[in-house]
């Protein structure tokens, strides 16, 4: 292990630091790598699922014999064949992996549901021979419906009289099974309001976005005898294998997960999905392989995105701009059901402790919401940090200068492995040259067409903990490592080869990784929460001087022998905060007659500790910015309340950006290491996407100095406002 | 997708004979160019030909030769249905002289969809109203309701709506218009020459079709009276992204310009009404006129004088007001 640098920068080492193409570029771009959609079995089936049409429906019957007598069917399930919880995406509280949980629940959802919540929800699915088959058989299914009340608005869901979602209302129930707002109060914000000369308040909204990753979700599912291989785009085939085994009633063993190359992440994929079910029943059901392969509208409808918000702020400043109190009562928009926790983040930024926080995670009758990258971060920290740039105007500060005064340092309370908040700050406000691109006066600039500038800071969690690695090396010096990793986009196959290298020694090309399998790698804590790089990769370092050890005792091995170590190291910060730090700035052009918007400078100042690859990291923060600004100007899931229809799936309704919209993301590492993690590694992959939205609104303020309040910031919403 | 028949068509006229004969089997048909659209109509179940459901037959109209083709002689540029908007982007005549299409079709969704996609596909391409492509039974689709009009309006139409308030998709649709196109359609009875106004019709004059073509009729071409020396032409489309989507509004302008006097304008708008949308109020004011930025904003103004927005939709009346301004100074005082 590293000694802890805890205030110097660092530079490269042997291997690590260096830019370094992925290991399996190659295979990606000649159309070798395997992916899930790819894979063929010998005498494979195709599956299709039919989806609820209605928001909120009972089923009175459901007739598949047309589709059953249809020739090439070879297989149809439905809630009344199978009567399967599905688990992970219907745990109290948003609680992930827990058993315990998913016992105590009471708000269960099954793979297939009656009633059904929302638009979109699995029905019925078949297997058939091909494709065409397994569509048409579909609309041969025959279901009577009896239509419900349902409610699309969080306010409005928990509004009494609202149509309830579950028998307890339509608050989520939190991990007690209890129906509660989240939040707390800490300090005293009473008397904290009572201090403040003056008190603002606001209200901000948030859109529901999708993750929207490149590959469309599918599964395929092949039993032999009691043990079934499920191939599927998972985050985390350990924490899949779990959730599946689980659900179908399986031990762990009898469920081997493959996941070699998926066509992104972003998040809530680290466990199993209904559809890794329904593809092992219809499999077990037909005595055969089964792929079951969402279309794009499914995977847009029948998935997640991230929660959207409301949010009530309340902010009391003293006479010199510190904050001196904060309150949000805030809603988030779930779904029917409670897949994650709903939270709200970024009121943490600031150092003011007087902070009461109430946040319903609220039921509707709208897609489900889950983990989206930095599940509760950007919707939080637009709404925070643009309250809290709006206030630094109102009382006469430069918003840089407000933020340096009020952002959280460390304390005695509070320890950190190291702190370079104020460095990404001071660096960014440099890089951009902020003095010269910001309007003193918001909306200034003469003529239609003007410039601005915004931006914003955060601390993002950087945990540490355990996951595994085995390393082997034989008579030719040949180095093999296992680890259970998946390759969402990050390229953590290479990252973990890199650091085997780098402890062991040795040039890159000795070592081979095995990953992507539960039948042959190690347990792993999954490629979510950014913590892959982290965790396995310091188990990595733990196996490698494992290795090295017995090599320096035992040689190296001879003929057909081979030296092998394992580590599943659980390292702890003693109770200090772990925190990677950034700031973004951005400039926009705003033209306030066409009410169009474009970025003509993006600055994002990045410390995540040691950067191990430096060509991907810079990649991630750049393509997580890139979602940002998505979020910040574009997104949305358009839902009719009417009658509680969806009208703006996929790419070209939700009006993802570009490459034309995407502006150039100049991205800077200040490279640390507090001793932590592989080499001072810290969290890279979620840390990009958490400004995007509060720097470009704070941007469009300096520009047409009206300020933006609700996600996202169309051109309708720019030219209504300056109507 | 439902199971269709593929039918490859020789000529002209064995298409529209194939396309009888279905229907005389009564079997649904559509027939097909580059099926950009057309495909992912038929997958998401959206009704295509109101009436009658998804195609059973398909009649393909790449294997008819000659429909492609760009022909200049003298007076007249005539453009083949099945031209990709690629070759109108490409192509020197429509580049220089009718700049306006060239700049339409170059705005339309993407490189891969610009090299398949066709005129004649572009022009009667189905309304992208998130009701009728989301499967509600609205007029568009045979149904007897407009979803917008109470519900979510934000894209539809602030001219010419009722009793649906579609946008007329199309950008090659109002550079057409603008440039006096004629639509030459065959059909059983053998062929007629349209004009605009007459080729596209409002909801009011019927609901379900954005133009007069019936089930077996096929717009063949095109025929555009070639711009004298003085005509300059350009297409501005907004768009709520850079690019792959429709117009929130677009403006197609063609002047006459004499130096800096204009003896004669066509503006015609995208994205605003279920056809494209002729202002000659704007128009009138430019006649005889030197286009002074004054005289842009009163022609801006003119542009979206009547337009009557739904609840949602107000912002387009600012927004059409100003891309007609600026499309109409910026092309005066072109070189």
């Amino acid at each position: 292990m590293s000694s802890p640098q805890t205030s110097q920068q660092v530079g490269p080492m042997d291997t690590v630091g260096h830019d370094v193409p992925r290991i399996d570029a190659y295979e990606r771009v000649t159309g070798r790598a395997t992916y899930t959609g790819d894979v063929r079995l010998p005498g494979m089936l195709y599956a299709r699922v039919l989806r609820s049409p209605h928001p909120h429906a009972r089923i009175r019957s459901i007739d598949t014999s047309r589709a059953e007598a249809l020739p090439g069917v070879r297989a149809v399930v439905t809630h009344e064949t199978h009567e399967l919880i599905y688990s992970s995406g219907s745990i109290a509280g948003g609680r992930q992996y827990s058993d315990a949980a998913k016992d105590i629940t009471r708000n269960v959802r099954y793979m297939f549901d009656n009633p059904v919540r929302f638009v979109g929800q699995p029905v019925a699915a078949v297997a058939a021979v091909n494709r065409h088959v397994a569509e048409e058989a579909l609309q041969l299914i025959e279901i009577d419906y009896e239509e419900l009340p349902f409610v699309i608005d969080p306010e409005e869901a928990l509004e009494p009289g609202a149509p309830p979602i579950w028998p307890e209302g339509n608050l989520a129930l939190d991990f007690r099974n209890e129906p509660r707002p989240s939040g707390g109060t800490s300090g005293d914000p009473e008397a904290g309001f009572a201090a403040a000369d003056q008190v603002f308040e606001d209200r901000y909204t948030t859109a529901f976005v999708q993750d929207a990753q490149m590959e469309p979700r599918s599964a395929l599912a092949q039993w032999e005898g009691d043990k079934v291989t499920i191939y599927t785009p998972t985050q985390g085939i350990s924490n899949c294998r779990h959730d599946n085994a689980r659900d179908l009633g399986l031990e762990d063993h009898q469920v081997q997960i493959i996941c070699k190359y998926m066509g992104g992440g972003f998040g809530d994929k680290n466990g199993s999905y209904y559809f890794d079910l329904i593809a092992a029943s219809l499999a077990k059901e037909a005595d055969a392989p089964v792929l079951l392969e969402l279309t794009r509208k499914d995977d847009w409808l029948g998935t997640h995105g991230r929660w959207h918000t409301v949010q009530d702020l309340k902010v009391g400043v003293a006479q010199d701009g510190t904050v001196t109190a904060i309150g949000l009562r805030a809603y988030s928009g779930m779904g029917p059901y409670l897949r994650r926790s709903g939270g709200i983040s970024g009121i943490d930024a600031y150092a003011c402790l007087n902070v009461e926080r109430v946040i319903y995670p609220v039921h509707t009758n709208r897609m489900v919401s889950g983990n989206f990258r930095a599940p509760s971060d950007p919707q939080g920290y637009f709404a925070i940090q643009s309250m809290m740039d709006d206030i630094a105007y109102k009382v006469g500060m430069d918003p840089v200068d407000f933020a340096l005064k009020n952002m959280r340092r460390p304390t005695e309370e509070v320890e950190f492995t190291n702190y370079f908040l104020e460095e990404c700050i001071a660096q960014g406000r440099e890089l951009f040259d902020w003095e010269s691109r910001w309007r003193p006066e918001p909306g200034s600039d003469p003529g239609p067409i003007k410039r601005g500038a915004g931006m914003a800071f955060m601390m993002f969690r950087s945990g540490v903990g355990p996951s595994s690695a085995i390393l082997r090396v034989n008579a030719d010096e040949r180095y093999t490592l296992f680890v259970g990793v998946t390759d969402i986009g990050p390229g953590a196959k290479t990252t973990m080869a890199m650091i085997a290298a780098e402890e062991l020694g040795v040039p890159l090309s000795q070592v081979e990784v095995v990953w992507g399998d539960t039948d042959r790698c190690p347990y792993s804590v999954g490629e979510s929460g950014s913590r892959t790089t982290t965790q396995t990769g310091y188990a990595v370092v733990q196996a490698a001087l494992d290795l090295k050890g017995q090599i320096a005792e035992k040689g190296m091995p001879r003929g057909d022998d081979v030296l092998i170590a394992s580590a599943t190291p659980t390292p702890s910060t003693q109770g200090k905060r772990r925190m990677c730090f950034g700031a973004h700035f951005v400039e926009v052009e705003a033209d306030v007659q066409l009410g169009h918007v474009r970025i003509t400078k993006y600055v994002a100042v990045h410390e995540s500790g040691r950067i191990l690859n430096p060509l991907p990291a810079r990649d991630q923060i750049r393509g997580a910015a890139i979602q940002g600004i998505g979020q910040a100007l574009h997104e949305d899931l358009l839902y009719d309340p009417r009658n509680g229809h969806p009208l703006t799936a996929g790419y070209y309704g939700a009006r993802h950006v570009t490459h034309m919209d995407v502006p150039e993301i100049e991205v800077t590492f200040i490279q640390t290491d507090d001793g932590f993690g592989p080499y001072g590694a810290k969290t890279v992959g979620e840390a990009g996407i958490i400004l995007g939205p509060a720097a470009v609104a704070n941007a469009i303020f300096n520009t047409i100095g009206v300020r933006m309040k609700d996600l996202p910031i169309t051109r309708e919403r720019i030219l209504e406002a300056l109507a | 997708m439902k199971a269709f028949t593929n039918q490859n068509a020789r000529t002209l006229d064995e298409a529209v004979a194939l396309a009888q004969q279905a229907l005389r089997d009564g079997r649904s048909v559509s027939f097909v160019g580059g099926g950009t659209d057309l495909l992912q109509l038929m997958k998401d179940k959206v009704v295509n030909r109101p009436g009658s459901g998804d195609p059973d037959v398909l009649v393909n109209l790449k294997t008819v030769e000659g429909l492609d083709e760009v022909t200049s002689s003298g007076q007249v540029v005539t453009i083949g249905g099945l031209t990709t908007l690629e070759a109108l982007v490409e192509h020197p005549v429509i580049r220089d002289r009718l700049t306006v299409l060239a700049e339409a079709a170059e705005s339309v969704a993407t490189p891969q969809i610009r090299h398949t996609g066709t005129l004649a596909g572009n022009v009667v391409q189905r309304p992208w109203c998130w009701y009728y492509r989301n499967g509600f039974p609205c007029y568009k689709a045979g149904g007897n309701r407009c979803f917008s009009i109470a519900g979510e309006n934000q894209l539809h139409a602030i001219f010419g709506g009722g009793p649906s308030y579609i946008v007329h998709p199309s950008d090659l649709a109002p550079a057409l218009v603008a440039l006096d196109a004629t639509f030459r359609v065959v059909g059983p009875e053998g062929e007629r020459t349209l004009s605009g106004p007459d080729f596209f019709v409002l909801p009011s004059q019927d609901a379900e079709h954005e133009n007069v073509l019936a089930d077996d009729e096929v717009l063949a071409s095109v025929a555009l009276p070639a711009p004298g020396d003085g005509v300059r032409s350009a297409y501005h489309k907004i768009m709520d992204r850079e690019a792959w989507t429709h117009a929130l509004v677009s403006a197609a302008v063609v002047l006459d310009m004499d130096g800096d006097v204009c003896r004669e304008a066509r503006i015609v708008l995208g994205g605003v009404a279920p056809v494209p949308w002729r202002v000659p109020g704007a128009e009138a004011l430019l006649a005889g006129q030197r286009v002074t930025p004054e005289l842009a904003r009163e022609v801006g103004a003119a542009a979206v004088a009547g337009a009557r927005p739904l609840s949602k939709n107000a912002y387009k009346i600012p927004l059409t007001r100003g891309v007609v301004e600026r499309t109409v100074l910026a092309l005066a005082t072109s070189a």
